[in-house]
């Protein structure tokens, strides 16, 4: 019976565990947008208890590893910081931040993409510009010598009436 | 008129009747060319349908999701399009690079992002036309919801995706988060340029985006 108290016992301690370690890990990050042109800004925040002190984001991607300290206390309660993408390479990044107690504070991640959309046309085939000059030359010239032509007959029967 | 009046008016009618018929001649050959050379330019790329691209990514079941391997070929069936690939990445403006225009039949792959087949989405960007005329994605506005694309990778293995829509976007409004962004089924993104050419900017105001997703 013994044996079987202990066991209900940490049965207990385990079934508390389980109950208490969902809210140790309920810190969470997002960061927002997920995706920004290179040089876009993002904002890291995360559901640390402000009250820990300061949490810091750690931040590594393609060519990057750096720590960002929060430097905000979330409007709806939390820790948050900017991330300028300046010089960024493309790709996606991963923050995991760390609360100021050194517990988890979640990670997420962003993808800093190109900026704007493609310039993928050269507006098709050009005219034949040489054709074009030549054809509105002739046709110039044949109105030319059309008005000429008539002026003439007009001046020739002025003078012969 | 006497006679002598007839003889000294003949040559003159000669001359009249040259030169008529040289100004006619001139002035046919002048209209032809014009006409020849304006015929001589490409007709404006097809735009999507009314059909605009999904909102949302589709929920159905989505096809398998790939390791990374480099993009070789592109297949769309319904618009004739067999062409190569080659790797690109951004300009000195950070906008998205695309295929060196004396190769308008190569599409190019955004090669800081996911490959065709894997987790996300991956881009494919092509011309719609160069100075040579159309170019290898200038019918990209004809596909439909339901088209299939292919992609042919380095490990030999092709994936097939469904096209979900087609969407045209001003460049200064464009869908970065639904062209970039992805979650955890394989996706594809395929762009060109779209809208009138404004020979002022010597560019396309729009892009085409057709938005795909891998398929069993």
């Amino acid at each position: 019976m013994k044996a079987q108290s202990i066991l209900g016992t940490a049965a207990v301690g385990v079934g508390l565990g389980a109950l208490l370690l969902p809210a140790a890990a309920l810190a969470d990050t997002r960061v927002s947008p997920a995706t920004t042109p290179v040089g876009g800004t993002v904002v890291l925040t995360t559901t640390c208890n402000p009250n820990a002190g300061d949490a810091i984001f750690r931040v590594t991607g393609p060519d990057r590893d750096q720590n960002v300290r929060s430097t905000t206390a979330a409007a709806g309660g939390g820790l948050s910081a900017e991330l300028f993408t300046a010089g960024f390479t493309l790709g996606t990044y991963t923050v995991a931040a760390t609360c100021g107690d050194g517990s988890d504070g979640g990670s997420a991640t962003f993808t800093v993409t190109p900026i704007g959309g493609a310039q993928a046309g050269a507006g098709g085939r050009d005219g034949d510009t040489g054709v074009l000059v030549a054809g509105g030359a002739l046709a110039a010239g044949a109105l030319a010598g059309g008005a000429y032509v008539l002026v003439r007959r007009r001046r020739r029967a002025g003078a012969t009436a | 008129m006497s006679s002598s009046d007839r003889r000294r008016d003949r040559p003159t009618r000669v001359r009249t009747v040259a030169v008529v018929t040289v100004v006619t001649l001139a002035g046919a050959a002048g209209v032809g060319l014009v006409s020849a050379g304006l015929g001589s330019t490409s007709a404006s790329p097809p735009q999507p349908g009314a059909s605009a691209a999904p909102a949302t990514e589709g929920s159905g079941a989505t096809g398998p999701v790939l390791p990374r391997s480099t993009p070789v070929r592109v297949v769309v069936p319904r618009i004739g399009v067999d062409a190569g690939i080659v790797p690109v990445a951004t300009d000195d403006d950070g906008a998205l690079e695309v295929p060196p225009l004396e190769h308008p039949e190569i599409a190019g792959w955004y090669r800081p992002g996911p490959a065709p087949g894997q987790a996300g989405n991956a881009v494919l960007v092509g011309h719609v036309d160069s100075p040579q005329g159309p170019a290898v994605f200038f019918d990209l506005g004809r596909l439909r919801t339901g088209d299939t694309v292919r992609v042919v990778r380095a490990d030999g293995r092709t994936t097939a995706f469904t096209v979900d829509g087609v969407g045209t976007y001003p460049k200064s409004r464009f869908p970065t988060e639904r062209v970039y962004g992805g979650g955890a089924a394989a996706r594809l993104r395929l762009i060109t340029c779209g809208g009138r050419f404004n020979p002022r900017t010597g560019s396309y105001p729009d892009n085409i985006v057709v938005f795909a997703t891998a398929v069993r």
